[in-house]
């Protein structure tokens, strides 16, 4: 009986590896080149029927949408080797680089996801250069130096993430020592670090617009004239001065100049008070009009001041163009759902901060389609398509020269600002800063004690970043995890855990070779099956292994152009669904950082 | 045993005398109470021997007396007296616009935020506003707000309870079990529903807030219509013909109005209270009008770093409360000298 079960166990074992070899075999015989030749059909553990990978067993080595592409970007993602990934999509992705180098796409080992059945929630296992020690829940986080790390190691010890919901305490932790870096400071807490000689501000220059939006529907805003007065009729300047913090600039374009190709073209309109009156008057409305300004009360590094802003730009609309408008203050939720169906008439000020840094992220979702502004500008949308296929930033310039200067002309919004925020830390810590994206990064820092604090504004939600999207998760996830890229201090996009990504001459496919030697912080080995594994768990939905905090993954899904093999839904549902879950997760992690700052102030 | 009969004992000859003069003042004790009872005075209130001579007081004139004896009820009418007068001289006393973006014109050397000084005695806004002009003009919208809910609440409250009241049976039933959901919600929580469905609007603040709390006048104008229609005048009216809505006009309604007014007067406190709640949550004023509530809320956040922009919007708040409760104390004291026995 004993010697029949131990048959079987070798069996099973066997087999188990001969697929394995079989897929890979199989993947090799494709022709990674041409993305009409990759398989479509999903491998060994992505399909739903296959059941989820113990330890130590095969892994993943493809994953597929097997319905074709869709509306998804990516097609498969295959392990060509131990040291080789190819993705292949559906159509070239410019900002690949920049969007695989979020934390959210971070890789853990394929045996860690099935023993925790797609949801480590509480224990990531990465290759970064810290390792969580503990999770106290509802006190701190501590994290420990990675000493096997294979990049330079941290020089301290010991990290302790701990969290205070209001600005001032933040502060107050760092002016009494408990910590020595806080988080998001409020712009009139300003003078009471700058008052310290002890503590120092550090500006966050993560790249964000504030815009006023007009819906093209309703009435007068169908007039291109009515739009372009306003952005003519409205004293920019003035805005930025009154009530934004310092560091905060007057957009000449909708995207900030951090972003490559963002500002390029003809620079935004000048504050002519008297040739917006002159062209109101030629549109037809020489008494102005009636409208509503719509906004919610929550604060954000692009707009700081929601109502004091709202109250200024009516007053400028009514002294500068005659224009009566009221101010409809909305629920934040009911705001965001009326603003992305475009039903909202008038005027609505929203803003965006930057998920990755790539001119798409600020174009390509505002103005390539989006019914948030009403009817979409077809010039506009039709530029955007020949962009979107130019993975040479160079070649890429025109297009984008073209794209700015036909959003200068249609008018859909008129960018107000580009905020700026900061953070406090203690005078003694060495090489702190900000970076444009992600979170501190505190493996290069030099604190003078050991252990570096750092405050927060809240707690994570979960250590599963896959499937978070709070900036507080991120920046805790992004201590332990990495991914095949990462943003350096600068923000742009760098490898981590690949050595490379190339495209192939269309942009479609990209084949990443791996760093060798790296090991995750369990002692396993780092290679190509991790990365598929880890990918195919939060984006294959028919994966046995796409579990999550929530099962949402609302990044794979707003970056990559929904799931792969993710049930079919209604067609309407599905683009309504779509466009909803898209400014989620888009609203909820632009603003993440920031936005823990909304349960103190968005409670008015 | 006690006093008396021990008084009785040691009388003597003297006992039939002694007996008299202690049922006599037994009397004066009977007669003072009934006097008492039927004027309405306190204890502390016995007229004098001369005004027991003249003409009789009018319970009105008389409920005016006590409450102009109690300083607190003086107080709270001071109080709301002024605020009436602010609020109808606004656009007299205030020193600015209230809308106006001071740091907008041209020739002024100010900036938002800036501190109280003696041309902004209680210093300018976020946007640069006289603060001291917007909290004159709450007054014109906070004051009338919190009157308009208390009579919209109490035309509707008080009819419900008088018909339930003098009615009775099924339609007192279902009158009043209504009552009792609107009661059963949380009152706040119930207004914030309400102004949500109905929108940002002043108006709808002022239905929500009335809507949540008719039903406590409605209650008491039931009991109220519940104890008078028991009266022998009542029965009298009715033996002489006189129709139930005639009774219920003429007879029970004015003999229940008391403690309407004592509590509508209570009520103003609680319902300025909460529409300023309401505009904080942003769910009543709009932008950029000047509500203490919405001012509250716009500044809130800056307390530690500008305590002034806070403070005085929720100082005319806290004592328009306050002038409001302590006149409604002193009503109640004035009307119902049960209170003071």
């Amino acid at each position: 009986m004993r010697t029949r079960r131990r048959l079987s166990a070798v069996l099973l074992v066997g087999a188990l590896v001969l697929a394995a070899c079989g897929g890979g075999d199989e993947t090799e015989t494709a022709d990674s080149e041409s993305p009409a030749a990759a398989p479509t059909g999903s491998d060994t553990g992505s399909g739903s029927e296959a059941p989820p990978p113990a330890s130590g067993e095969a892994e993943t080595t493809m994953v597929a949408n097997e319905a074709g592409c869709g509306d998804n970007k990516v097609e498969s993602i295959e392990a060509t080797s131990d040291t080789e990934v190819v993705f292949t999509l559906c159509s070239p992705d410019p900002a690949f680089l920049q969007k695989i180098a979020f934390v959210v796409f971070a890789i853990q080992p394929s045996e860690y996801l099935a023993e925790t059945g797609g949801a480590p929630l509480e224990a990531p296992v990465g290759t970064g250069p810290f390792v969580l020690e503990n999770w106290n829940r509802g006190s701190e986080i501590t994290f420990t130096r990675n000493q096997d790390y294979w990049g330079e190691a941290p020089a301290f010890e010991t990290l302790v993430f701990r969290w205070a919901e209001e600005s001032a305490q933040r502060i107050t932790e760092v002016q009494s020592g408990n910590a020595q870096y806080g988080t998001n400071i409020s712009a009139p807490d300003y003078e009471l670090v700058n008052a310290d000689d002890n503590l120092v501000l550090l500006e966050d220059l993560n790249p964000n617009v504030f815009y006023m939006g007009f819906t093209n529907t309703f009435e007068p805003f169908d007039n291109p004239d009515v739009r372009r007065a306003i952005a003519m009729g409205i004293d920019r300047q003035r805005i930025v001065d009154t009530y934004y913090p310092e560091g905060s600039e007057v957009p000449d374009f909708f995207t900030p100049c951090q972003i490559e190709n963002g500002c390029v073209g003809d620079p935004w309109y000048d504050f002519d008070p008297e040739a917006a009156q002159a062209l109101l008057a030629d549109a037809g409305y020489p008494d102005g009009f009636d409208t509503t300004i719509h906004l919610r009360d929550v604060f954000r590094v692009y707009l700081p001041e929601p109502q004091t802003v709202a109250q200024e730009i009516q007053t400028q609309l009514a002294e500068n163009l005659n224009i009566n408008a009221e101010i409809n203050v909305m629920e934040s939720g009911a705001f965001i759902g009326e603003v992305s169906e475009g039903n909202l008439d008038g005027i609505h000020l929203l803003g965006w901060g930057a998920d990755y840094p790539h001119v798409t992220n600020f174009l390509d979702y505002h103005f390539a389609g989006n019914v948030q502004f009403g009817d979409p500008y077809p010039d506009i949308v039709s530029a955007l398509a020949e962009g979107a296929a130019e993975v040479d930033p160079a070649a890429a310039e025109p297009i984008y020269e073209e794209v700015n200067n036909l959003i200068r002309d249609e008018v859909p919004m008129v960018p107000i600002a580009h905020g700026a925020a900061a953070d406090v830390a203690s005078a003694s810590l060495g090489n702190a800063s900000v970076p444009p994206f992600g979170a501190p990064q505190f493996k290069t820092f030099q604190p003078e004690a050991d252990p570096l604090v750092f405050v927060q504004n809240a707690e994570p939600i979960s250590l599963y970043c896959s499937d978070e999207s709070d900036g507080e998760s991120l920046s805790a996830c992004e201590q332990v995890l990495e991914g095949l890229y990462q943003y350096d201090a600068e923000g742009n996009a760098v490898p981590a855990l690949a050595e490379e990504c190339a495209p192939n001459e269309d942009g479609t496919v990209w084949t990443c070779s791996l760093r060798e030697g790296v090991t995750f912080h369990d002692g396993s080995d780092f290679d190509a099956g991790d990365v598929v594994a880890t990918w195919a768990a939060g984006m294959d939905a028919s994966s046995p292994l796409h579990t999550g905090n929530t099962g949402g993954f609302e990044y794979y899904t707003y970056l990559w152009g929904g799931l792969m093999n993710a049930p079919a839904v209604e067609p309407t549902e599905g683009a309504t669904e779509t466009a909803t879950s898209t400014e989620t997760g888009s609203e909820t992690t632009s603003e993440a950082p920031t936005g823990s700052e909304t349960p103190t102030e968005s409670e008015s | 045993m006690g006093a008396g009969s021990g008084g009785e004992q040691a009388g003597g000859p003297g006992g039939a005398d002694s007996l008299a003069s202690q049922e006599a003042a037994q009397q004066r004790r009977t007669g003072d109470s009934v006097t008492r009872r039927s004027t309405g005075l306190a204890e502390g209130d016995e007229p004098s021997d001369d005004e027991l001579l003249d003409e009789p007081l009018s319970v009105w004139r008389l409920a005016m007396r006590r409450f102009f004896r109690r300083k607190l009820g003086v107080l709270g009418l001071a109080i709301v007296t002024l605020l009436a007068l602010v609020a109808l001289t606004a656009p007299i006393i205030a020193p600015y616009d209230p809308i106006q973006q001071l740091d907008r014109v041209e020739g002024t050397d100010v900036a938002r935020r800036d501190a109280p000084s003696a041309e902004h005695l209680l210093g300018l806004d976020s946007n640069a506003r006289d603060q001291l002009s917007r909290i004159i003009y709450g007054a014109r919208l906070s004051l009338p707000l919190g009157v308009s809910i208390v009579l919209a609440a109490i035309i509707v409250g008080a009819s419900i309870g008088a018909i339930a009241g003098f009615f009775g049976g099924w339609l007192d039933t279902i009158l009043m079990r209504l009552m009792d959901v609107i009661l059963g919600f949380p009152a706040l929580v119930l207004a914030i529903a309400i102004a949500y469905v109905l929108g940002n609007a002043i108006q709808n603040v002022l239905i929500a807030v009335a809507v949540v709390t008719l039903p406590q006048y409605a209650r008491v104008m039931r009991a109220s219509v519940l104890s008078i229609k028991e009266v022998d005048f009542v029965a009298a009216s009715e033996a002489l013909g006189a129709s139930s809505w005639r009774m219920l006009r003429t007879r029970i309604l004015p003999n229940a109005l008391t403690p309407l007014i004592v509590l509508g007067t209570l009520g103003i406190a609680g319902a300025i209270l909460e529409a300023a709640a309401l505009s904080f949550l942003g769910l009543g004023a709009q932008p950029p009008t000047p509500e203490w509530g919405s001012m509250l809320a716009q500044e809130y956040t800056l307390i530690r770093t500008y305590p002034h922009l806070v403070i005085y919007p929720g100082l005319a708040i806290m004592v328009t409360v306050l002038g409001f409760n302590l006149l409604g104390d002193g009503l109640r004291d004035a009307l119902d000298p049960s209170l003071n026995e």
